[in-house]
């Protein structure tokens, strides 16, 4: 059995290394987390789509610490929008694009709080599937538009191409939820 | 369930003044180490790490690099010839003699916006001295440039820039970026982020009273010298090369042509529809095709013996 002393021991090196490695990350520069500042990635929210029938997706973005991107609807003329474009191709059609509300923030190179996101980002997206799409795999092809600042700088804008494998299959084939939790965030109507 | 020890029963005030009345043994020799101690050593240690970072951060690093650039030369800045909003040529080269900022920025980038005012009173306490400011704007078109250069009543030549010039400063990796380039046409300091005016006002001044035809060897950069902040400008042979952003001077004429036949004949995942070459020479911006390129020259100088065809 582990005794109280060696437990206490491997809390501490781990709290050590813990501080020593995030004292790392921090000294990373700019070059590196350029990158990485936004990774986004889609979902859909069942595991196929009927045909002539409506079809939810949702993109999940993930904003690094210590940077924000401007909420769709900018609290300033000058700021670029967060957008989701999505390029339906001959299968679907875009019915709502779903952004959410941004939160109200403080910085230093602005007289008036800016609403942004930051962190986690939920963006919805309501397609249709078309009347005559026959069963078989689809690639949606839809990229996450954004533009990110600290507090001292900002990067140029960017943009994260996504693609989601989209399944049609029968009518009587039963579609089965997935990222239920995900999709009870999003409001299309 | 682990047992407690008689030590961790004890509160930190009863057990640490203890310690030392043991000359036969610490606690760590007699039995567990107390937890007090663990967490003192442990805060300690941290502190130290943390003080160690911030002490090299802000004292050694800044300190050994104005040792390093006092004894290097300072890059010359790439020459450039645009045309400022209001349709007058700005080249570099006409600025020879002079100080100058160059200011990358954009009407997007709130840290930029908030700088331009302390730009334009630089620019009316300098100018007479030999000094101006120039701004590089890199936003996509010139029309919110010169709504904006008229809203803010700017002083000095703005020119929409573009990403090849980015590039050979260095790459934009944030906006503001500000070079101060000295009389003898050399850059002295690069500041990315929006930066406290009395920095740049510091610089001005030290520049303005060399001769122009020598270099300053020992300039020091004023505030914070930050890892982003190092001057690394980018080689025009890889910027200027058939495939943007990507060297091929290690390849032969007919290597070239097959390096981008391979790479004309790969999709771009980037969501352009573009080949990899296509997309590579239109959106020099694009980090998707650059690195598809990349790792196709990786693979098509790979040795033979490897197994990975060059064709």
């Amino acid at each position: 059995m582990r005794t109280s002393r060696e437990r206490d021991l491997r809390q501490m090196r781990i709290f050590l290394w813990g501080s020593v490695l995030t004292l790392l990350a921090t000294s990373v520069g700019w070059a590196q987390r350029n990158n990485s500042v936004v990774e986004a990635h889609a979902v859909m929210a069942t595991d196929a789509g009927h045909a002539d029938a409506p079809l939810e997706i949702a993109v999940l973005a993930q904003v690094a610490a210590g940077y924000h991107i401007n909420e769709h609807k900018p609290s300033l003329d000058y700021l670029i929008p967060t957008e989701l474009k999505v390029d339906p191709g001959d299968q679907f059609t875009v019915k709502n694009v779903v952004y959410p509300k941004g939160t109200l923030k403080r910085f230093a190179f602005s007289d008036v709080p800016l609403s942004v996101y930051e962190g986690a980002v939920v963006v919805g997206a309501l397609l249709q599937v078309g009347k005559a799409v026959p069963a078989g795999t689809y690639s949606l092809k839809a990229k996450f538009a954004y533009q990110a600042c600290n507090d001292h700088a900002c990067l140029p804008p960017s943009s994260v191409p996504l693609i989601v494998a989209i399944r049609i299959v029968p009518r009587n084939v039963p579609l089965k939820s997935v990222e239920s939790d995900v999709f009870q965030r999003i409001k299309f109507e | 369930m682990e047992e407690q020890t008689p030590e961790e029963e004890q509160t930190p005030f009863e057990n640490t003044p203890q310690a030392p009345k043991t000359p036969e043994g610490s606690p760590q020799e007699n039995g567990p180490a107390p937890k007090s101690k663990l967490f003192a050593g442990a805060l300690l240690a941290v502190t130290l790490v943390v003080g160690l970072y911030y002490l090299n951060r802000y004292w050694i690093s800044p300190a050994v690099r104005a040792q390093t650039k006092s004894d290097s030369s300072h890059p010359l800045a790439p020459p450039f010839s645009l045309t400022d909003i209001a349709g007058q040529p700005v080249k570099l080269s006409d600025y020879q003699g002079k100080v100058v900022v160059l200011d990358f920025w954009a009407t997007w980038c709130g840290p930029c916006r908030i700088e331009i005012p302390s730009f334009i009173e630089l620019q009316k306490r300098y100018a007479a001295q030999g000094f101006t400011m120039i701004g590089i704007s890199m936003d996509d078109s010139p029309e919110p440039v010169v709504d904006f250069y008229k809203e803010f009543q700017m002083n000095y030549p703005v020119a929409v820039g573009n990403d090849r010039l980015g590039e050979l400063y260095g790459g934009m990796e944030g906006l503001p970026t500000t070079f101060l380039i000295g009389r003898d046409g050399r850059i002295y300091a690069k500041h990315m982020g929006a930066t406290d005016p009395s920095v740049f006002e510091t610089e001005i001044k030290e520049l303005l009273a060399v001769s122009p035809a020598a270099e300053v060897k020992d300039f020091h950069q004023a505030g914070h010298i930050f890892d982003e902040d190092k001057v690394a400008l980018g080689d025009p042979s890889v910027i200027d090369s058939e495939v943007p952003g990507v060297d091929l001077t290690k390849l032969t004429a007919d290597q070239k042509e097959a390096y981008k036949k391979l790479l004309d004949s790969k999709p771009c995942t980037c969501g352009c529809k573009l080949t990899s070459l296509k997309c590579r020479q239109v959106d020099r911006k694009c980090g998707i095709s650059r690195k598809l390129a990349q790792d196709q020259l990786d693979a098509f100088l790979k040795p033979k013996s490897s197994g990975v065809t060059t064709q």
